[in-house]
């Protein structure tokens, strides 16, 4: 009984470690579609077949190994953990040919559900076992670099013909950089657009060819398409408690002419304003404030909202779910300011401190920069972080085109190493805002007073 | 005899009590220790971490989500526990009426409990969502409301739906525990109540009820600790928003340590919700003790 009591004790204390079993083992399906990061839902189907595959490709190597010649047995083994569980992505064919290529490290791949990521690294860190190398979302690369929990890459990276830091953007690549030192190489970029159901525009009498291009058309089109008899909203995107919804709202920021570091200006109001009166007028459903990005998808494809905030990485379940014609459209700019921009995701390759495969690391992560292998990132929607990887013939050609002068104008969040503190509190003014607690420029004058202290620490 | 096998016994005892303390002790202290220090990406490997004295605790008391925090835990622990056993004692009883494949229903009902609390909790968001969700399908069928509710979104009724899908969610346990108490209450007293004419409310009242009381004491324990760390379910739900309206203690402490990375501030807020735990395992400790003196 006291076994009882004190077991109860640690579930609290280590809910955490609970969860991730859960996730891993009792739910392994259901989490990834119900946790799933950017990443859109597998197939249970492609599980089996990947976990049958593997079936046989274990006993085809396992004959070979019996017959291996010594070289080959001498592999060394480089541990890769990563979240890209759609069997198209780029790192599976990745991971093959590489194996393939050489003789001298062969890739052990672990898929991880997206937002497990960092917990995972966190207790592989605080257990002094690390992985060899890991896929992070590019905005919490700062807060372990700052604190000297990776390898440090500057050297690898001035020695290799692939990774060659001009060749990449500015934003993307700034993500990996703290004080000067390389810490992470970008794996791939996304950025928000608009994605819109033609068919709505042409039933509503509007031209799917001509998208809204500034905030003043976004309402107006937001207000004709809106059909609350059938449960139709104008406009959708995530507003929701987490980094997520700071991802999609910072975009409206930047063109409203105001930055992370001046949230108490009236241009943050007004980008903030424009959410909460969507919402507040019904153009936008309140349920925006608890939906993910993925649940923000699901409305639009379900035909619930006319246009949505989509990320590239959504297109292939546009393509396989959607039933009806979707574009995109470049991100309208606010009337008279004109400031093109968006957001800038993607993920970064790291390896962590104390990896003892730092070298065999690193050659995988060249060989995953090639542009070769980052031309096929598009088969599941993403962008190539290099100037030098232009898709001949891409899937879905005007999301291409769109996407492609989208990330021209997407922006970097931070870097900075206490991104996910100063997230925090833009969430905390967006749910205010957005649910009606407070006015915009009073929930962000808040915030701004929050996120003073830690710029004046670390500035932006 | 019995002096020849003690040192036997002490290993025995040794056993367990070193898996105690290895096993549950260490993380305890750990955690307590964690609480008085600095603690982050760089340094949690180490052992050797800065002392802050109270500067962790002093940072969640100035949090302003925490008060909000704590007192939407006291709430919803309080609201799951008499619901689970107000319900759970419902059901038991409408099961124990014996009737043709009441045992199965029982054992069907019992599945709920068996589900991950993701899984649940993504089914309760979709049950909730404003448009499609059921919910307010049904109640606006029933003209129980006029117009949808906005479940989730709103902040005065985002604890509630988190609660009544948890109520859901543990309810078959309490259930199934009352039923076993109930089936250990000798029949022959209600015949014996029923012959004296006691109606079914009478028996219900003078036997049923004392009969049950220390199992419905030790359930409430039970349950308060359960819903104390309800946590995935919560997660799945809303993450805690909107406005951490619907956020409790284990989410908090997970959110500071493993989003924020403070993981010193994550595991002050996790000794608030171990005193609370500690307190109730303390008085579920002592009513097993009343119920059978050795």
């Amino acid at each position: 009984m006291l076994l009882d009591l004190y077991c109860k004790r640690q579930l609290i204390s280590l809910v955490l470690a609970k969860v991730s079993i859960l996730r891993n083992y009792a739910c392994r399906d259901w989490c990834m579609l119900l946790i799933p990061g950017e990443q859109p839902r597998p197939f249970k189907g492609n599980r089996r077949r990947i976990a049958m595959l593997r079936g046989a490709l274990l006993l085809v190597g396992g004959l070979l190994a019996i017959t291996a010649t010594p070289v080959e047995a001498q592999k060394k083994t480089v541990s890769l953990w990563h979240v890209f569980n759609l069997e198209t992505d780029m790192i599976h064919g990745g991971i093959k040919a590489f194996n393939e290529s050489q003789n001298e490290y062969v890739i052990d791949a672990r898929i991880l559900p997206g937002p497990q990521v960092t917990t995972e690294l966190i207790k592989a860190i605080a257990s002094g076992s690390v992985p060899d190398l890991v896929t992070l979302d590019n905005p919490v690369v700062a807060s372990f670099s700052s604190q000297g929990t990776l390898a440090e890459l500057t050297d690898l990276v001035s020695k290799s013909s692939f990774v060659k830091p001009d060749l990449y953007f500015k934003g993307p690549w700034a993500s990996g950089l703290w004080k000067g030192k390389i810490f992470a190489v970008p794996r791939d970029a996304n950025t928000l657009a608009l994605c819109y159901n033609a068919d709505m525009f042409k039933a509503k009498g509007l031209d799917p060819a001509k998208p809204p291009k500034t905030w003043s058309e976004l309402t107006a089109f937001a207000e004709k398409l809106r059909d609350p008899g059938k449960s139709v909203y104008g406009f959708a995107f995530s507003a929701v408690q987490s980094e997520e919804g700071v991802f999609q709202w910072l975009p409206f920021l930047h063109q409203a002419g105001g930055s992370v570091d001046k949230l108490d200006q009236p241009e943050a109001a007004d980008a903030l304003k424009l959410w909460a009166d969507m919402v507040k007028s019904g153009l936008a459903s309140r349920d925006v404030i608890n939906q993910r990005q993925y649940e923000v998808t699901n409305t639009f494809m379900a035909g619930n909202n006319a246009m949505a905030m989509c990320g590239p990485w959504e297109l292939p379940r546009l393509e396989k779910d959607a039933k009806f014609e979707w574009k995109l459209a470049v991100l309208p700019v606010k009337d008279g300011k004109d400031i093109k921009a968006s957001a800038l995701g993607g993920y970064d390759w790291v390896v962590p401190k104390g990896s003892k495969e730092v070298a065999g690391a690193f050659r995988f992560i060249e060989f995953m920069s090639n542009p070769k292998i980052l031309n096929e990132g598009w088969k599941t929607g993403r962008l190539a972080p290099r100037t030098d990887v232009t898709v001949e013939n891409p899937l879905w050609p005007q999301a291409y085109a769109i996407y492609k002068e989208q990330v021209q104008s997407a922006r970097a969040r931070g870097p900075h190493p206490q991104w996910p503190d100063i997230s925090r509190h833009i969430q905390q003014a967006m749910q205010e805002a957005i649910t009606g607690a407070r006015p915009a420029n009073e929930a962000l004058a808040d915030a701004a007073k929050k996120i003073q202290p830690i710029l004046v620490k670390t500035p932006l | 005899m019995t002096v020849r096998q003690s040192p036997l016994l002490y290993v025995f005892l040794a056993l367990p009590v070193l898996y105690l303390m290895a096993m549950i002790g260490f993380p305890i202290v750990y955690n307590i220790v964690m609480s008085f220090q600095e603690v982050n990406l760089g340094n949690v490997a180490d052992w050797n971490r800065p002392f802050v004295g109270f500067d962790n605790y002093r940072e969640v008391l100035a949090e302003g989500a925490f008060r909000k925090v704590f007192v939407n835990s006291i709430v919803f622990v309080t609201a799951n526990v008499i619901a689970q056993i107000g319900i759970g004692l419902a059901v038991a009883l409408f099961f124990a009426q014996n009737f043709a494949g009441a045992s199965f229903l029982r054992g069907l009902l019992m599945s709920a409990w068996m589900l991950p609390a993701l899984v649940v909790g993504a089914l309760w968001k979709w049950l909730f969502t404003t448009e499609a969700g059921i919910v307010n399908h049904a109640l606006l069928a029933i003209g129980l409301i006029s117009r949808p509710i906005y479940w989730l979104s709103d902040v005065s009724t985002a604890l509630p739906a988190v609660t009544i899908a948890n109520i859901w969610f543990g309810m078959p346990f309490s259930m199934i525990l009352i039923a076993a108490g109930l089936s250990g209450i000798p029949r022959e007293q209600y015949e014996a109540a029923a012959l004296d004419g006691a109606g079914s409310l009478a028996r219900f009242r003078y036997i049923t009820l004392p009969a049950l009381a220390p199992t419905l004491l030790a359930i409430a324990c039970l349950a308060t600790i359960y819903t104390m760390r309800a946590f995935d379910l919560i997660f799945a739900m809303t993450k805690g928003g909107p406005l951490d309206s619907s956020n409790v203690l284990p989410l908090l402490s997970y959110q500071f340590s493993f989003t924020q990375f403070q993981f010193g501030t994550g595991a002050a807020i996790g000794t608030f919700a171990f005193v609370i735990v500690f307190a109730v395992s303390l008085i579920y400790v002592r009513t097993l003790a009343k119920e059978e003196p050795v």
